[in-house]
């Protein structure tokens, strides 16, 4: 009896809640740029999704001219600062100061996202492109088997967790935002040059998305509506932990896909998604402002 | 003395007018030269205006951006779609279409109204995919594959009867239709109901202190915004004779909320507009290119910067001005 | 390219421009094309793309059909049944086409078939697999010139009960229509050749992560996995059953369009010993696949899979069907499909006049050295199953 209980947990439960983990530090990873956007900039960023499939593309296209996998996680954040700025300067600003500025930016967004989709299927083709898994081999603890790859975005996913939290909540800049986002005019009042802490936090943020591109490539693969996958999950996950949090952001994303990973092992998975989403309308029913409060509020 | 409100729902009037009459050119110049796929594409040009309407009372009159409105234009597909399989009929399929839509809308409405901004835009969304999954699913309603072998109908008029395969028949059946639902949302807005709606939108602490309660008017709202689309919906199999589960998803409600930007949000008949150019654009550029999306992306996000009012916020202040002459002298 | 290919090329091609010339005259017959051009599916729709441009061009350098030449009209159908029809109609009402093809998914083969019937015109899927097109759900207006999940899991049983007699079969498919009733085609299949199940799963249409199946796989300790995810889900759930080293140990088998040319690249070695049932393969050793194939690979640079192949083969059925018919209309060409023997890259293929389902060869094709391999094939009458269409 115990044995078979020791065995269970071994086998089954132990393995899931490990994969569970490794989906939780995925889902994260896309969320925490989204969440920041929204904590500061109050927008939702529908091409969220675009922005982490642009950054696996770019990978991609630098790995097949032999540039190697550790220097692209440092350099595709940083190609993709640039193109966040000016997105942010060049098209939210245009429509930012507008009443409705929710909608207007969730629009906008929404039109970039089909159009990058497109763009990526013009430049790339259609079909899927593997990158190799940049570091081969599994360990095996007390039996369970977890491929090395995965326990390094488990460790380093928890390290990019930590600087993000590191900058908002220990530096200078990180003041200057979270002030931005508290009270743009006092803010702005005091010396905080708003628009680039604005479109910079932006940057912030769709960087954040292309190293989640960089990082994921390697497990799941890059085609053209890769966006697509994560995007629905990273927008639970921001609703339920609280738009704007980080620390809502990791909880709820490692509380949903434990959720996920241990109710497929006894109902099918396809009523996992709508299990997720029961969770995230319920939330919204009873504590919109989610599990932690938002960026600058809490 | 009309105000400003009142005279710009004039001069939506006047556009919807223009619209009628062009289409009724245009209906006897497809019937003279015997034409089916121009007619029929504008029928569906019609019906799926009939879902933007419904996406511009929320949008345009609570301020509401619905990503799940194809819940209810699909609800009316699949209900019309069974009815019509057992009895074809279609005033029992448009009254079947009709209940479900008040029932399955107030539980929506209950649900996605404890929210505002962004918050209902995501939770109309989580709703409708729900709700498409379930159905993608579901073995008795056809899964994947959805429900061929709808019927062509007689439309039975009273007078006369229309069938459903006649094009230029069916084509002013559904343009009478979608311009009574029009006239019908229209109405509702110019009443104190739709005063009510509007204030809210500018300022929703106050209105309650004028002796209204908020959380019935928006669920109102959003019920006949429910019943509009789902009644437009149930048109749907009538001209294609089937349905799919494609017609829940979100590139449905996407469509439709491109629509009605294009168009112009607030303005009614934006929407109708916006859903005849949008397919006719996409059926010349489809054709061209398999890259449309590029391009309807574009337009989009242009016309989300540059026009505010869509393409009605340059038409009708002409209109507006020329009412106001008229008016004056 | 060697200098005779060169020469031959030169000859085509000068060929090519005087038959153009000399059919230029002729009133061209038109096919309508609605196939995904954009979307999930693009991959595929693009492979029927090059099949029917290559069949397209040959036919024409040669004469035409009737000494009229073809003609192809492309739209794209976003993988969505409700623009496949709007699409189809404009084809049919507008471009005035006189035979249709391209679709994709089931849903919008049967509801273009639907389409074609009120329209009265004929159309063929080359790719959609779900048996329900040629068996309840059959059309007098639709025909299949590609196998059906049935054709597919017959051969693959036969294979099976070879090399892995009583073996556990453990099944994991997508899950929706078309994933539930291919895994139940093949259990009914490897079941009757004494295949033991011991469990089944089906995971979302793209998932992102299948290693959270592998649990409930580990647990029942299969010799055998059956799968049929196709495109970028194939990839992820191959790659990731590599990473926890899964398939070892393990034959994994699935249906025609879980490994193709066009994903296999992306999968790399994690698709090493993947067996299917399929009805084509690029390494079928016949002189008419080799030209074939070195005709396709000079255009596209790439492999034809069984989409691109099957959709090559429909233009001559279409050819051989109206030069017996002698007619473009719809009824003489109906009556002349039925039955009719043509020839395509792999062999003679016949559509069955009692359900228009194409009888063809079946082949067992393995993946060895990242290339499929063919290790066994089964006559086109053991692989078909009986006629199930009661309409016609």
């Amino acid at each position: 009896m115990m044995t078979a209980a020791i065995e269970y947990f071994q086998f089954v439960l132990a393995p899931q809640i490990l994969i569970g983990l490794v989906l939780g530090v995925a889902v994260i990873l896309v969320a925490l740029g989204l969440t920041i956007i929204f904590g500061l900039l109050d927008v939702i960023n529908m091409s969220h999704g675009e922005f982490y499939a642009l950054g696996a593309f770019i990978a991609l296209a630098l790995a097949s001219v032999g540039l190697p996998f550790w220097l692209l996680l440092l350099l595709v954040p940083l190609i993709m600062l640039p193109v966040g700025y000016i997105v942010e300067r060049g098209l939210i600003q245009r429509v930012f100061h507008s009443g409705e500025r929710h909608v207007t930016t969730l629009l906008l967004t929404f039109g970039l996202g089909l159009v990058m989709e497109d763009a990526f299927r013009l430049v790339f083709g259609p079909n899927p492109q593997k990158p190799p898994v940049p570091i081969a081999g599994a360990i095996d603890v007390f039996g369970v088997f977890l491929p090395l790859y995965r326990l390094f975005l488990i460790l380093g996913g928890a390290a990019v967790v930590a600087l993000v939290a590191l900058v908002v909540y220990r530096t200078r800049l990180g003041a200057m935002v979270r002030a931005a986002a508290f009270d743009r005019h006092m803010a702005a009042s005091l010396g905080v040059p708003v628009q680039h802490v604005y479109a910079g936090a932006f940057a912030f943020g769709v960087a954040l998305a292309g190293l989640a591109g960089v990082m994921l490539a390697p497990i799941y693969s890059v085609f053209p509506t890769m966006g697509r996958d994560f995007i629905l999950m990273a927008f639970t996950v921001v609703i339920v932990g609280g738009m704007g949090s980080i620390a809502g952001v990791v909880v709820a994303g490692l509380l949903l896909t434990q959720v996920q990973a241990i109710s497929s092992l006894y109902i099918s998975p396809v009523w996992s998604d709508p299990i997720v989403f029961g969770i995230m309308v319920i939330m919204l029913m009873v504590r919109p402002q989610g599990l932690f409060g938002r960026l600058g509020h809490g | 003395m009309a105000d400003a409100l009142t005279r710009s729902m004039r001069a939506s009037h006047v556009l919807a007018a223009v619209l009628v009459v062009a289409s009724l050119g245009f209906a006897a110049f497809g019937a003279a030269s015997g034409d089916t796929f121009y007619l029929r594409l504008g029928t569906e040009a019609l019906i799926f205006a009939g879902l933007a309407l419904s996406v511009d009372i929320l949008l345009g009159y609570t301020g509401l951006l619905s990503l799940g409105q194809a819940l209810y234009f699909g609800l009316g597909a699949y209900l019309s779609a069974l009815v019509l399989m057992v009895t074809p009929s279609f005033w029992a399929a448009m009254g079947a279409t009709a209940i479900g839509a008040v029932v399955v809308g107030t539980i929506g409405g209950f649900i996605a109204n404890r929210v505002r901004g962004v918050y209902f835009a995501l939770i109309t969304f989580g709703m409708a995919q729900v709700i498409a999954k379930v159905v993608y699913n579901t073995r008795a309603l056809g899964a994947s594959d959805g429900l061929i072998g709808v019927p062509v109908i007689d439309i039975n008029l009273g007078l006369f009867k229309i069938s459903s395969a006649s094009p230029v028949g069916f084509f002013l059946v559904v343009l009478t239709f979608i311009i009574i639902l029009y006239a019908l949302a229209a109405y509702l807005l110019d009443t104190p109901f739709g005063r009510l709606l509007i204030a809210l939108r500018a300022n929703e602490r106050r209105v309650p202190f004028l002796g209204y309660r908020t959380v019935t008017a928006r669920l109102a709202a959003y019920v006949i915004a429910a019943v509009i689309a789902a009644l437009s919906g149930a048109l749907y199999p009538m001209l294609r004779g089937f349905v799919s589960p494609e017609l829940l998803f979100f590139a449905t409600s996407g469509n439709a909320v491109i629509t009605v930007v294009t168009g112009g949000v607030g303005t009614l008949v934006g929407a109708l507009y916006g859903s005849i150019l949008l397919t006719l654009f996409k059926s010349v550029v489809g054709s061209y290119t398999e890259h449309h999306l590029i391009v309807i992306g574009l337009l989009f996000m242009g016309a989300v910067i540059f026009l505010p009012r869509g393409l009605m916020g340059i038409v009708r202040p002409v209109i507006e001005r020329r009412l106001n002459r008229g008016a004056k002298s | 390219m060697t200098y005779k290919t060169t020469i031959l090329a030169a000859l085509l091609s000068a060929t090519a421009l005087v038959s153009a010339q000399s059919v230029q005259a002729a009133d061209p017959i038109k096919i309508g094309v609605v196939t995904p051009l954009s979307g999930t599916y693009a991959g595929i729709g693009q492979q029927v793309r090059w099949g029917l441009d290559l069949a397209t061009k040959e036919v024409n350098a040669a004469g035409g059909i009737m000494g009229r030449p073809v003609e192809l009209i492309y739209e794209d159908e976003e993988a969505n049944p409700s623009v496949a029809v709007q699409k189809a109609d404009k084809l049919f009402q507008v471009n005035k086409v006189d035979f249709l093809t391209g679709t994709v998914n089931s849903g919008s083969t049967l509801a273009v078939g639907q389409v074609a019937e009120r329209a009265g015109k004929l159309i063929a899927t080359t790719v959609s697999f779900a048996d329900s097109i040629t068996a309840d759900k059959c059309s007098p207006n639709v025909f299949r010139v590609n196998a059906r999940a049935g054709q597919q899991s017959a051969a693959l049983a036969v294979w099976l009960s070879k090399e892995k007699p009583k073996a556990n079969v453990f099944y994991l498919g997508p899950d929706y229509e078309m994933g539930r009733s291919t895994v139940a085609a093949f259990k009914a299949s490897a079941e009757k050749v004494g295949a033991a199940s011991t469990g089944e799963v089906f995971a979302p249409l793209d998932s992102k992560d299948y290693t959270q199946y592998f649990g409930q796989m580990r647990a029942a300790k299969p010799q055998v996995l059956y799968t049929s995810v196709a495109g970028n889900d194939t990839v992820r759930l191959l790659t990731q059953m590599q990473e926890f080293g899964l398939l070892n140990n393990l034959t994994v088998v699935g249906a025609s369009g879980t490994v193709t040319a066009q994903n296999l690249p992306a999968i790399g070695k994690a698709a090493e010993g993947f067996v299917t049932g399929v009805g084509y393969s690029a390494e079928i050793d016949t002189p008419e696949n080799k030209k074939f194939v070195a005709a396709f690979k000079a255009a596209n640079k790439i492999d034809p899979d069984l989409y691109g192949a099957d959709s090559y083969g429909l233009i001559y059925a279409y050819k051989a069907a109206v030069e017996k018919a002698k007619s473009t209309e719809t009824d003489k060409v109906r009556t002349a499909f039925n039955d009719l023997k043509w020839q395509t890259p792999q062999g003679e293929k016949t559509l069955r006049a009692g359900d228009h389902q194409a009888v063809q060869t079946m082949y067992v094709v393995r993946v060895t050295g990242g290339k499929f391999s063919i290790v066994g094939q089964v006559a086109g009458t053991d692989a078909i199953g009986p006629d199930a269409c009661t309409r016609f």
